[in-house]
């Protein structure tokens, strides 16, 4: 059985969800509630591959919300990760992605020093950020969207930003790879990780995100942040390929300009209905079909039965393990969205 | 990503500190001597299971010892006139319904919501205690597993016919235990225990305890946040 654990969007997200799905007890309280809330299996998942196979799985939501970040309870915003993931353990899953904030915030407060939660003590080997297939997914969407829309990446610069994260500098090794992208422009805040980046790949160019959106052809947002940035679409080249991976999702509803094509990124689309009720709650286009790729992640371990953490940690993602979670990717009947 | 604050070193002998824990310890000593009397009591009237509900009540003794030890240590007087004050509506309800024989409220009350609540606050004050009080309440924990297993048990073997009886006990009694909490909020603070973390840690136990019992995830979610709200 695979596991996901979400959360919700927002403080005002949370309210009507819990009202739509009859939780009169959750819907209309404050953020100091969701503060002592438990974590939640939610729903029941069956996913069918394009080869026959059957699995299923459970939602968890873990009643984060980004405000919690946002206000500084951060010590609450931390326990609910790790409920959610002894949560998933008690219940028996067998591999659970990290969804949404939760691997951000697992990685950034260091949470596996903490293994011991109660009377369970958490197998990481269970758990997966979703990362790789995250990563791989978005590279697959700048090759083929760039394509369609004619712009050549042999010619192309593409700016990559939150270049350094876990996500980030995967998507620059595959670029950088596998791509003949013409220029990279890597931008993020803690330079010293950005000077590592850019000695790893051997190239790049360090780039503070005003001088390098007028610059780019594609721009790959993978910054995570609390609250979302907003681009002014008039400083961006046309035609511009903007892939927003970030989370929540954030430019496509800020950016309306002809010639600048906005894409969500990191979303993979399923060949099957999948049977599940959550998608239609964190308001995908086609909730049968359209989830987050790191979901997809646990889904596609346990079809393979790799029960492992198959992300794990930061930046220790391979173009070689990109690969091997695309071609499961493929073989089930995963795609990356398009435009 | 705002960075996680560096928790701040506790004096377990500044007078603050050793005021709040003459109620906190109080508190604790009298829930595990209502314990004791209150596994005594069931098994008066579950006399078949009688000889285990009497090991149940000396595992309770010998955690009263214990945290009487806790407060020695740090040379506190417990506050027990404030502790007896702060049990005194559940121990009524308690009393009420084992004189009415309603085994399921008594189980309710004692086997889940007070072992519940006792096991949310150990586990959150074991890594904030003194070097003392944590290993005894390290100790104590393992136990009130057992105990809330005892009531788990019986409660699923007698779901069907309790149903109605746990929904009424606890629509009585979770709004108390709410109350309870906001009355020792800020001395729990004191002790590096925050209260949303403490509410939490009680609703998954309790809500587990639900589940386990046979109550679905939907009656868990309604009964475990009950009169949360309001308190």
């Amino acid at each position: 059985m695979f596991g996901l654990i979400g959360h919700l969007t927002s403080l005002e997200h949370a309210q009507s969800v819990a009202k739509e799905l009859g939780y009169p007890e959750y819907a209309d309280q404050g953020l100091d509630f969701w503060c002592s809330a438990p974590p939640q299996i939610v729903d029941d998942i069956t996913v069918t591959s394009v080869t026959g196979q059957k699995i299923w799985g459970k939602y968890v939501e873990s009643c984060f919300l980004p405000e919690m970040l946002a206000t500084r309870r951060i010590k609450a915003a931390t326990r609910k990760i790790i409920n959610a993931m002894a949560h998933a353990q008690k219940h028996g899953i067998n591999i659970t992605a990290l969804g949404g904030f939760s691997s951000i915030i697992f990685e950034n407060f260091n949470l596996n020093q903490i293994q011991q939660v109660r009377n369970v003590t958490l197998e990481f080997e269970r758990f997966t950020t979703g990362n790789t297939h995250t990563a791989y997914i978005i590279c697959r969407q700048v090759e083929q969207a760039s394509a369609k829309l004619g712009i050549e990446l042999s010619k192309a610069a593409i700016a990559v930003c939150g270049a350094t994260g876990d996500i980030g500098s995967a998507i620059c090794r595959w670029l950088s790879d596998r791509t003949d992208v013409a220029d990279l422009y890597l931008i993020a805040r803690n330079q010293e990780r950005l000077q590592e980046l850019q000695a790893e790949l051997g190239r790049g160019k360090m780039m503070g995100l005003e001088e390098a959106l007028p610059q780019a052809d594609i721009v790959v947002w993978v910054a995570s942040m609390p609250k979302g940035v907003e681009i002014d679409p008039l400083v961006l080249k046309q035609p511009c390929l903007l892939i927003d991976g970030g989370y929540p999702k954030n430019l496509a509803t800020q950016i309306q300009c002809s010639g600048v094509h906005v894409l969500n990124g990191g979303i993979v689309e399923h060949s099957l209905d999948i049977d599940w009720k959550i998608m239609r709650i964190v308001n995908m286009d086609v909730p049968a079909r359209q989830l987050f790729a790191c979901f997809a992640e646990s889904m596609l371990l346990e079809f393979e039965n790799w029960y492992t953490n198959f992300s794990w940690g930061r930046n220790r993602i391979t173009v070689e393990k990109m690969d091997q979670i695309g071609q499961v990717s493929v073989k089930h009947g995963f795609r990356p969205l398009l435009v | 990503m705002p960075q996680l604050e560096a928790s701040v070193a506790i004096n377990f002998h500044s007078e603050a500190y050793r005021d709040a824990y003459s109620r906190i310890n109080a508190i604790v000593i009298e829930g595990e001597h209502e314990a004791n009397e209150n596994y005594i009591r069931l098994a008066e009237l579950l006399p078949e299971r009688k000889e285990q509900l009497l090991g149940l009540a000396k595992m309770e003794r010998r955690h009263q010892k214990g945290f009487e030890a806790c407060g020695r240590n740090l040379s506190v007087t417990p506050d027990s006139e404030f502790a007896r004050q702060f049990f005194s509506r559940l121990h009524q309800n308690f009393q009420d319904a084992a004189a009415q024989g309603k085994i399921a409220t008594c189980q309710l009350i004692q086997a889940l919501v007070i072992e519940c609540f006792a096991i949310a606050a150990y586990n959150i004050y074991i890594p904030v205690a003194d070097d003392f009080a944590r290993k005894i309440t390290e100790g104590v924990v393992k136990d009130e597993y057992t105990h809330l297993n005892f009531g788990e048990e019986w409660l699923k073997e007698n779901y069907e016919a309790s149903k109605a009886e746990l929904e009424a006990a606890n629509r009585q009694n979770l709004p108390i235990v709410w109350q309870m909490l906001n009355q020792v909020e800020d001395d729990a603070h004191v002790l590096g225990m925050d209260k949303d973390a403490l509410v939490e840690d009680f609703m998954i136990q309790y809500g587990e305890a639900l589940s386990h019992i046979g109550f679905s995830n939907r009656d868990v979610m309604r009964l475990s946040a009950m009169g949360l709200a309001a308190a």
